[in-house]
């Protein structure tokens, strides 16, 4: 990648996680035995799985990236590490900025809680004040579309309703940074128009996205930039629509 | 990390790059630092995730927070008639239901505590899959929640003891000794809260570890049945010196001498630091086993 004189919203460099495979629920024996050395170095090995290793890329500020690669390429784990949901394995990655992430469609609502708690959570998560939180309350809902279920648990919603929470609360939150995974294939498509235009408004406020989808369409209309992930590497970095062309000739059809 | 950008920059556009949050993500250290620092910065959020704790509890129910009420002084009148009637224990020269009662609320607490903070962050897989703010906030939130059921246990005390006619010796010790269970519950919660998410085992024995608890805690008898030589190795658990402690300032009982408060007090220091820095250590790993 050239050097900028644009300051990095985000950078990864050499980021690796590795998983244990099996062993990381097992029962206690199963953990003594490796322990005790009846495990021969081999079979560790067979247990642990690099969900992603050596990826590195950088991301200007107030540009969005796109994320391409099938399932199980280790998307969701490069968005989960750079969220601070899990720590990677080696390499590094630093982020200007707050992070908002909806990472899938579960995102970090709890169920128990109200539209309105799950606001407020939302908000401290990204380390907002209580004011702060409350002055975009109003835009918020009116995105969101819940009216009258604000105040009945999370739990109680359908799922179009749920999702239009979780994102409207993340475009509407004071995050620098956002990590959008999946999330909008679940909307109708008027939702997801009105997603990406949205989306498209943040990026002019300076906002930084990036943006895992399936969908051709959203990412050629959003995404000024894109890495393809295969097997948890990175393929190919560059223009959006080259790497699109890139993911259907050698990833999709291979 | 320059954490305290934090505060300075809320409400302000990300154009200003040179001035904002820079995170630095890297590979967990073995043994992570305290990081007490960050512990305040997300502070706002154990309020929240504590009056969740309270709502959800009594939210379906038909009598509601009354629980709270209702649970001790049932308690009591069962333990009075077989403890206290049938097998006399002995009770320091107070009335058993005193005598019960006062252990009783110190006791609901701590197993409160212990119960509901050791699976607290199985129980929010959701949020830790999700999001990240500082884990130790889930047994930390269900701690000060359960200090609204440790008021409602006091309400309870306080009526038993106009009906007895029994004046508090001392008021002031009230606050330290309760502090003391409290933060020992929390200690051992980080530990066994941290362990439950690779090893279930914890919720399967977390009934067996309670009942123990109790039974090693003078709830239903007095400390003084224990013999005086090893009786300082029975304040090794910090619970049995808020107990009998809080007893001696509600009620008048005998007070723990000094060894008590001493060795009682060093290890709820102890269990304390080692449940955080257990709860350090196991907590990058949270989100990919539960």
């Amino acid at each position: 990648m050239t050097q900028t004189s644009i300051a990095h919203a985000v950078s990864v460099r050499a980021l690796g996680k590795r998983y244990h495979v099996g062993t990381s629920g097992g029962a206690l024996y199963d953990r003594l035995g490796g322990a005790l050395g009846r495990r021969s170095a081999a079979e560790t090995d067979a247990q642990t799985m690099w969900a992603i290793r050596d990826v590195s890329f950088e991301v200007p500020q107030g540009h969005v990236l796109a994320v391409l690669g099938r399932n199980g390429s280790g998307k969701s784990t490069l968005m989960k590490i750079l969220a601070k949901v899990t720590a990677p394995t080696e390499g590094e990655a630093m982020t200007r900025g707050r992070v908002g992430a909806m990472l899938q469609v579960g995102t970090g609502f709890h169920p128990e809680l109200t539209g309105r708690d799950n606001i407020l959570l939302s908000g401290m998560i990204l380390g907002m004040g209580r004011h702060e939180i409350e002055s975009v309350q109003d835009q918020i809902i009116e995105f969101a579309e819940i009216g009258r279920y604000l105040d009945a648990p999370v739990k109680h919603y359908s799922s179009g309703m749920y999702l239009r929470l979780a994102f409207s609360v993340s475009a509407h939150l004071a995050a620098d940074i956002l990590l959008i995974d999946e999330v909008l294939a679940v909307g109708d498509a008027g939702f997801q128009r009105k997603c990406q235009a949205r989306i498209r408004e943040l990026v002019g406020m300076g906002k930084t996205v990036l943006f895992v989808s399936h969908s051709a369409a959203a990412v050629r209309s959003l995404c000024d930039s894109a890495v393809v992930l295969d097997q948890g590497t990175i393929r190919f970095t560059g223009d959006t629509e080259d790497a699109l062309r890139f993911y259907e000739t050698e990833i999709v059809s291979s | 990390m320059t954490p305290d950008a934090v505060p300075a920059q809320l409400g302000a556009d990300a154009e200003s790059g040179a001035s904002t949050l820079i995170t630095l993500i890297r590979p967990p250290r073995r043994w992570p630092g305290l990081d007490l620092g960050e512990l305040w910065r997300y502070r706002a959020i154990c309020l929240v995730l504590a009056r969740r704790n309270l709502m959800v509890r009594y939210r379906q129910t038909l009598v509601g927070a009354a629980w709270a009420l209702l649970q001790p002084v049932s308690l009591m009148l069962v333990f009075t008639v077989f403890f206290g009637a049938l097998a006399r224990v002995p009770s320091e020269g107070i009335p058993y239901p005193v005598f019960f009662l006062s252990g009783l609320v110190v006791w609901q607490m701590v197993s409160k505590i212990l119960n509901e903070g050791s699976t607290s962050v199985v129980a929010n897989a959701t949020l830790v899959g999700r999001v990240y703010f500082p884990r130790a906030y889930f047994p930390i939130s269900v701690a000060i929640a359960s200090l609204a059921d440790l008021l409602f246990g006091l309400v309870a005390l306080a009526a038993v003891l106009i009906f007895y006619g029994i004046a508090p010796t001392s008021l002031l010790l009230i606050p330290p000794l309760l502090a003391i269970a409290w933060l020992a519950a929390l200690g051992v919660s980080l530990s066994l809260s941290a362990i439950n998410t690779t090893y279930r085992d914890v919720t399967q024995l977390l009934p067996f570890l309670a009942q123990l608890w109790m039974f090693i805690s003078p709830v239903i008898y007095p400390s003084t049945l224990v013999p005086e030589p090893i009786r300082w190795l029975y304040f090794l658990n910090p619970v049995a010196l808020s107990i009998e402690g809080f007893r001696h300032a509600v009620a008048g009982t005998p007070a723990p001498d000094a060894a008590a408060w001493l060795v009682s007090t060093l290890s709820t220091a102890f269990l304390l630091i080692v449940g955080y820095l257990v709860f350090r250590h196991r907590e990058p790993t949270f989100a990919d086993v539960v």
